[in-house]
């Protein structure tokens, strides 16, 4: 008997068929927990053992080796700064404690109020547009500690229902890794991967 | 320098809608993968191995000789390596948001020289919008009849999964990601027995492919093996992706051919030095590889065997770029601190030596070092890889942690007067 | 099938590899490291076990090995020999990886060794001294963790000493198939951990405290109690599973400390259910009896052993001289040794004259079956099956080592199993093909079987097949494991058959001829078949147990025997206590007072499990040797002993005077045993002979028989033991004895909502024979339609053989 709204219950179904072996689809089914819960609970992990046969434990082994499966509630968006070596030759650190004094949330912890979620990351994949950082894995490169604040009291004022990469990188953004071409119509709703099979993208600017 | 363009051509030439299906087919995409339906699997195989493309995921092993390792037992499986995570390290994603329809169209060809019907694109969790970027395209393939059931009207059925991974460096270790795939901790498996060709997804016999690599595929056919292998110079072939950052002037992604030297990767492919500083170290192939300096590793050509030489690798043609202001105990900190980050914790060497590397980093690096700490480290790193030979002797099951040691092998060969002025002046000069 | 059904290869030819400049022939397929350890070079290791598969992750067995390719450092552990391989362990090379990985293993370790349990015995510690760099270079700040933290009721976990070695997660999901306890996170965090609030509750959860290389998974029943170098032990088996594993028990001033599994191939690879091992506590207790006892009213008073002989002795003498021996009549056997069986068999047949003898009282299961069966099975047998049907009781609530033995063929040697219970059993993971069916029903699905249905099932039944049949409920006809057993002869190829039963020696006890239809040595009864040896026997049929009490009521029966027997909990008709009570005269022999011998005349003391010395004859008839190394409390001594005193007394001496004696006697007059001599047990045959086929010796053909059909009722009653119950002994280990889930009613989720029960509801249970209040257990696991009881549980009301069942929420 499952917790989950019919939906999602509808998209587990979905997610294990495209897998020869159930237990493969314990990743994208913990993310779709995430989704149900805003972050991966106890409850979430059991739920996920019984649709692949594992135990709660097992679950648990499993998303605990993982950094993106978060076991504590997390805030609306989760903004994570790289401060690997690229970026941190560019300023990753002084990005970060801009994020972390704007906000007041250090580093793996959430504002009071569940809005903000910051923490450091290693690598994002940005290195030619460090410094870069994300915020519910939507991509920001070339940030600065200025507008590393800005990206903060813009989420904090204006709360978009979801965030589009193209949108926070104009606005916050600079040097990019590499020319992104076209706009992307998507945006993310919550602090984990925007994605079509999770169901955890919109089309940016719908509300 | 230039050399023509492979992997990069189509965006190159068509910045705005390269990863849509209309201006993939416009340009003659999914025409391989045709032309590879009427080819018998061993021609494929010959061919990829006569083209001399070697995988782009670091290790640079030959693909065609790769596949014809194959085990015989079915079904086979193909998993295409896109969970690029390793400091440097960003062609991937390019390839993959700007050209997705490419790697599909590779996947088919190598589905086919392999026997596959179920192949998997392992993409990074962080790579939310690549990773759609590809959905969108294998739900067009789907759309048309390329992917599925019957593909191109052929009794061939092939299925793609994408596959989204969680956070974990070593899952781009093909034996890590079989293991995540399965559903489990992505902790890489033993080899022996667990080569993925005998026994891999399932315990099946399973190809594991880069995304540079799958995505050369169809230029190869289009163009044929013999042109392929001699676009490059001399000893290499094909060209390949460079990635380009820290302190140059042009940081990105670059399609290049081997032979050219460091000097002018970095001043005329990279635009040289940030502000026209000095240069002070580079690392040549990713994290992982042994860092080179400009005293002895400047005019070295940029050839797998020169590198391999010179006691480093071009992995995943990562090139980070640090000039005379960085501090390297703390570029070497944030390296270890990377590989400790991500150690799956199976081994002992790594789980515990790449944490204590970092400790002891850390230390000096905020003024706390002791003048034996630089031995120390290193004695540590022999722990983890044997008198830190090259190519490594390791003591662990995967190289992670031997990784680990290359940044102490740098401050022991080049910056040890830098360790000790942290020592002695408890602190870092450069603060 | 890409595996050849656990076969072993060919033994091809031998391999010649050098280990440190030495040659030596070892087997193709061999790890290194094991070759090398049988060739006398140990290599260090944390992590790889003989018994699960290696992981290579400590790397403390690092080598250097050589192929032709130039030295190559890699784990001996996940290697396996190549002809012409050269191994190294000892080099300079070696030697550096073997100081680090002990380095790096000590640097956040704890420095309690002189308050831990494993010190002194510490794999970690003793490598550390023998491979280890001396001192640690480590000043950092050492990883902490909460001490220990209790993950089941008899396990706690101290992370601060784990090494990460994968052993405990490995046993958990390999062996014994409860995967609760895992890895969590990853890297320098990794730790070992259970879920919240779900324990680590595994039958088997004992073993990971036994091969946890360090002290990082402690015992509750041991933790703190002794030093390991205070220790004598000697080896012995269990006295629960009838599997008998073996295991060595621990012994500090003249108390058992800990059992430990002994690793015997045929029978259990090592490892013990948390029963074998931690029920040991039993004979330290204070419970237990320490001198003779006699009724006085309603009181039992203390005497001496000459007074109560001859009491005894002059009573049974004086009922046999008046009404014969077919007036008295003796139940048990089945716990002690086969020595002690054997004197009681004798005793019965040529002391009292009487053939009412059983050692069968819960499980009526034939008793030629169980002992005699045409294509008896082995344990090893279940390793080459192409096919294993269990069809009987959850194995592994009842019989642990089975169970393991079972799951592992399933698992890891591919081999296909079918299991048909009433409700879900531990094995059902690993089955191909599950059948349930309604209780008392058995024979029905039998003739289904019969009739080739379901298909795929009957296809399953080809080939080689064993068959692991016994009584799956209190339900069942106690025909219909036999029946199985003919159907199944009838369908297969080959076939091995392993009949059930489940107290700890039956098999044993019947071997002796502890049944009216048996005789020592396999031999069917016949007044004449020993006359050689026990001179003539009494003629006709003996009574079994059902019909002693019968016999008890009807006063034909004026006197009983009890030799660790409780028919008054363990008889599943109703009516034992009354018949007892009414009995002109009950004598005992037992180590503790129960519901059955409250009611005796007099009671002897009896030495129990590691107080006495002898064989014992497990589920698949192989005899194994038990040994004494405790001291029995106050004046008590073991069966045979207590029977032989009577037997003098009685006129009738059956010159059994020492236990050595007894045994030579078994060999002399029982043709199965007659190899079975304690010299070859000691010595050649530590891990047991199976007695087998001899001259004189009963084969039994399985009989198809007819049997009712399941009633017609709306909810069906399955009582079934399970691993923990109220059984006189586990009520006296303080550590298990919390564990019987007590009286619990079993309900679907359907049937509980139609009677309008939910988890913890108190309701009244009723069928013809009994009734009582039971919780209820909402429980998937157990079909609609059918409710489950564990049987024999503390303060559990009975409810007699009746599966028609009715159940009443109290409101
Ligand atoms: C620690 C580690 C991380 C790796 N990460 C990646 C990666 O992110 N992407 C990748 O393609 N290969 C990675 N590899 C290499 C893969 O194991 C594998 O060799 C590769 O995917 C094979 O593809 P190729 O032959 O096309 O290069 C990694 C290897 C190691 C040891
Ligand atoms: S070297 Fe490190 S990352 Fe690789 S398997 Fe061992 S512990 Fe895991
Ligand atoms: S014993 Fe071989 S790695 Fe642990």
């Amino acid at each position: 008997m499952s917790r989950w709204s019919d939906e999602t219950q509808i998209r587990a179904k979905e997610i294990i068929s495209r897998y020869p072996e159930k237990r493969s689809a314990v990743m994208p089914l913990l993310y779709l927990a995430m989704a149900e819960d805003g972050y991966l609970s106890d409850e979430g992990m059991t739920e996920v053992g019984e649709w692949v046969d594992l135990t709660p434990a097992q679950v648990q082994a499993v998303a605990s080796f993982y950094t993106m499966y978060k076991r504590q509630p997390t805030g609306k968006y989760l903004v994570s700064c790289c401060t690997s070596i690229s970026c941190m030759l560019l300023g990753g650190d002084e990005v970060l404690h801009a994020l972390e004094d704007e906000s007041g949330v250090p580093h793996g912890e959430t504002d009071e109020e569940g809005l903000l979620s910051v923490e450091h990351v290693e690598c994002i994949g940005a290195c030619g547009g460090a410094v870069a950082l994300q915020v519910n894995y939507e991509l920001i490169e070339g940030v600065t500690p200025e507008k590393a604040r800005q990206l903060v009291q813009w989420l904090k004022a204006a709360r978009p229902e979801a965030v589009n990469t193209d949108e926070m990188q104009e606005l916050f953004g600079g040097v990019r890794s590499f020319d992104w071409a076209i706009r992307d119509e998507h945006a993310a709703v919550g602090p984990y991967p925007g994605f079509q099979p999770l169901g955890t993208i919109r089309q940016a600017g719908e509300e | 320098m230039s050399v023509p363009l492979v992997v990069t051509k189509r965006m190159t030439d068509h910045p705005a809608d390269s990863h849509t299906m209309e201006r993939f087919e416009a340009t003659g995409g999914y025409a391989q993968a045709r032309k590879a339906l009427d080819m018998t699997r061993d021609d494929i195989v010959e061919l990829v191995k006569s083209s001399g493309l070697l995988g782009r995921g670091g290790a640079a092993f030959s693909a065609g000789l790769k596949w014809s390792f194959l085990a015989p037992a079915r079904p086979a499986y193909l998993v295409v390596n896109g969970d690029e995570s390793e400091p440097g390290t960003f062609k991937d994603r390019q390839l993959l948001e700007r050209d997705p329809h490419q790697m599909i169209e590779g996947i088919i060809i190598t589905s086919i020289a392999n026997e596959v019907h179920h192949a998997f694109v392992y993409i990074r969790g962080e790579y939310a919008k690549p990773a759609r970027r590809v959905q969108q395209a294998v739900d067009e393939a789907y759309a048309k009849g390329y992917l599925g059931k019957g593909i191109f009207g052929t009794d061939f059925d092939l299925e793609v999964t994408v596959h989204l991974g969680g956070g974990a460096y070593i899952c781009g270790e093909e034996t890590a990601m079989i293991n995540s795939l399965e559903g489990r901790r992505g902790e890489p498996r033993l080899k022996p027995p667990y080569f993925p060709a005998a026994k891999g997804l399932y315990m099946m016999p399973t190809i594991v492919n880069n995304v540079e690599t799958v995505s050369d595929l169809p230029r190869i056919l289009e163009m044929g093996a013999d042109e392929f292998a001699h676009l490059a110079h001399e000893n290499d072939t094909g060209t390949f992706m460079m990635s380009l950052s820290g302190h140059v002037k042009k940081p990105g992604n670059y399609e290049l051919a081997h032979g050219i030297t460091w000097r002018e990767l970095i001043f005329e492919v990279g635009g040289g030095i940030t502000d026209d500083r000095e240069l002070k170290a580079w690392i040549p192939g990713g994290a992982s590889a042994p860092w080179f300096v400009p005293e002895h590793h400047l005019d070295l050509e940029i050839t797998k065997e020169a590198t391999a030489a010179a006691g480093s690798m071009l992995g995943s043609g990562a090139v980070i770029v640090m000039d005379e202001t960085t501090c390297m105990v703390r570029a070497a900190e944030r390296v270890v601190r990377f590989f400790s980050h991500e150690s799956c914790g199976q081994c002992t060497p790594c789980r515990e030596g790449t944490t204590w590397l970092e400790m002891i980093l850390r230390r000096i690096e905020e003024g706390q070092g002791r003048a034996v700490d630089l031995d120390l480290a290193i004695g540590v790193s022999d722990g983890i890889s044997i008198d830190l030979a090259w190519p490594p002797k390791m003591t662990t099951i995967c190289p992670l942690g031997p990784s680990a040691v290359s940044p102490i092998k740098a401050l022991k060969d080049y910056f040890r007067s830098e360790v000790d002025a942290h020592i002695e002046g408890e602190g870092c000069p450069f603060d | 099938m890409l595996i050849s059904k656990g076969r072993v290869a060919l033994l091809t030819d031998l391999l010649t590899i050098k280990i440190d400049g030495r040659e030596f022939e070892v087997k193709p397929g061999e790890l290194v490291i094991k070759a090398a350890e049988d060739n006398g070079t140990y290599i260090p290791r944390f992590c790889w076990h003989s018994r699960m598969k290696p992981v290579g992750m400590c790397r403390m067995c690092l080598v250097e090995v050589d192929t032709g390719r130039g030295p190559l450092l890699v784990t001996a552990c996940t290697n396996e020999v190549v002809d012409g391989m050269s191994v190294d362990t000892e080099g300079d090379t070696v030697k550096k990886a073997q100081e680090a990985v002990l380095e790096f293993l000590l640097a956040n370790h704890p420095l309690d060794c002189p308050v831990c349990d494993k010190g002194g015995e510490c794999p970690l510690q003793d490598q550390a001294m023998a491979y280890g760099p001396g001192e640690s270079r480590f000043v950092e700040i050492k990883r902490t963790y909460e001490k220990p933290i209790p993950i089941s009721d008899l396990v706690l976990l101290d992370r601060e000493r784990c090494i990460l070695c994968a052993r405990c997660t490995r046993f958990s999901e390999e062996i014994s198939g409860d995967p609760l306890i895992e890895f969590m996170d990853r890297g320098n965090d990794t730790e070992i951990n259970t879920f919240p609030d779900l324990p680590f509750s595994s039958y088997f959860s004992g073993n990971t405290v036994q091969i946890c290389p360090v002290g990082a998974l402690t015992a509750k029943p041991y933790r703190f109690r002794a030093r390991p170098w205070d220790l004598r032990m000697v080896e012995s088996s269990s006295n629960f599973d009838p599997a008998h594993p073996r295991l060595s028990i621990h012994v500090s001033e003249n108390e058992i400390l800990r059992l430990v599994g002994v690793d015997s191939e045929p029978v259990n690879h090592g490892w013990l259910s948390d029963k074998d091992r931690f029920g040991f506590e039993y004979v330290r207790s204070d419970n237990r009896l320490t001198t003779p006892l006699v009724r006085r009213g309603d009181q039992f008073e203390a005497i001496d052993w000459s007074e109560a002989l001859d009491m005894v002795s002059n009573r049974l003498g004086l009922i046999g001289d008046e009404s014969g021996g077919q007036a008295i009549a003796v139940l048990g056997g089945s716990q002690g040794t086969n020595e002690d069986a054997y004197a009681l068999s004798k005793f019965a047949r040529t002391v009292l004259k009487t053939n009412n003898v059983d050692s069968l009282i819960d499980e009526r299961t034939p008793a030629q079956f169980l002992a005699a069966t045409v294509d008896r099975g082995l344990i090893s047998d279940l390793d080459t099956a192409d096919t294993i049907l269990v069809w009987g009781p959850d194995l592994k609530e009842t019989h642990p080592t089975l169970y393991l033995r079972v799951r592992r063929a399933a698992q890891e040697l591919g081999v296909q199993l079918v299991v048909i219970h009433p409700r879900a059993t531990g094995l059902d993971d690993r089955a191909d093909r599950i059948l349930r069916y309604r209780p008392g029903g058995g024979f029905e699905l039998l003739k289904d079987l019969e009739a080739g249905l379901p298909a795929d099932v009957f296809d399953l039944l080809t080939g080689s097949v064993v068959a692991i049949v016994g009584q799956a409920s209190l339900a069942d006809d106690p025909q219909l494991p036999e029946s199985v057993a003919a159907v199944i002869r009838d369908r297969a190829e080959k076939v091995k058959i392993i009949p059930l039963t489940s107290r700890a020696n039956t098999y044993g006890a019947l071997d002796m001829g502890m049944a009216p239809d048996l005789l020592p040595g396999r031999v069917a009864y016949r007044s004449d078949a020993m006359e050689s040896s026990w001179g003539e026997l009494p003629s006709g049929q003996g009574r079994g147990a059902k019909s002693i009490f019968e016999g008890l009521r009807t006063e034909e029966v004026r006197a009983l025997l009890m030799v660790g027997a409780d028919p008054a909990r363990d008889l599943p008709e109703e009516g034992a206590v009354e018949a007892l009570e009414l009995a002109e005269y009950v004598v005992a022999i037992d180590a503790f007072m129960n519901d059955s011998n409250r009611h005796a005349d007099v009671i002897f003391p009896a030495a129990v499990f590691s107080e006495k010395e002898g064989t014992t004859t497990n589920v698949e008839g192989r005899v194994q040797k038990v040994n004494a190394i405790t001291p029995a409390p106050g004046s008590s001594r073991p069966d045979w002993a207590i029977l032989d005193d009577i037997s003098v007394r009685m006129g009738a001496p059956m010159g059994l005077s020492s236990v050595e004696i007894v045994a030579k006697e078994i060999n002399a007059v029982a043709p199965a045993y007659q190899d079975a001599t304690w010299d070859r047990l000691e010595w050649e045959d530590r891990d047991g002979v199976v007695v087998s086929d001899a001259d004189g010796a009963l084969v039994h053909i399985p009989v198809r028989l007819n049997g009712p059909s399941a009633p017609g009722a709306e909810l069906t009653l399955h009582i079934s033991k399970v691993m923990y119950d109220d059984g006189v002994r586990l009520r006296n280990c303080p550590s298990l004895r919390p564990l019987a889930p007590g009286a619990v009613v079993h309900i679907h989720p359907d049937d509980a909502r139609r009677l309008g029960a939910q988890e913890g509801f108190e309701v009244d249970v009723t069928t013809s024979k009994g009734e009582g209040r039971f919780r209820a257990r909402i429980d998937v696991d157990t079909p609609a339609g059918v409710v489950f009881v564990p049987q024999n549980q503390p303060s559990a009301p009975r409810l007699g053989i009746d599966p028609v069942v009715r159940i009443k929420v109290v409101t």
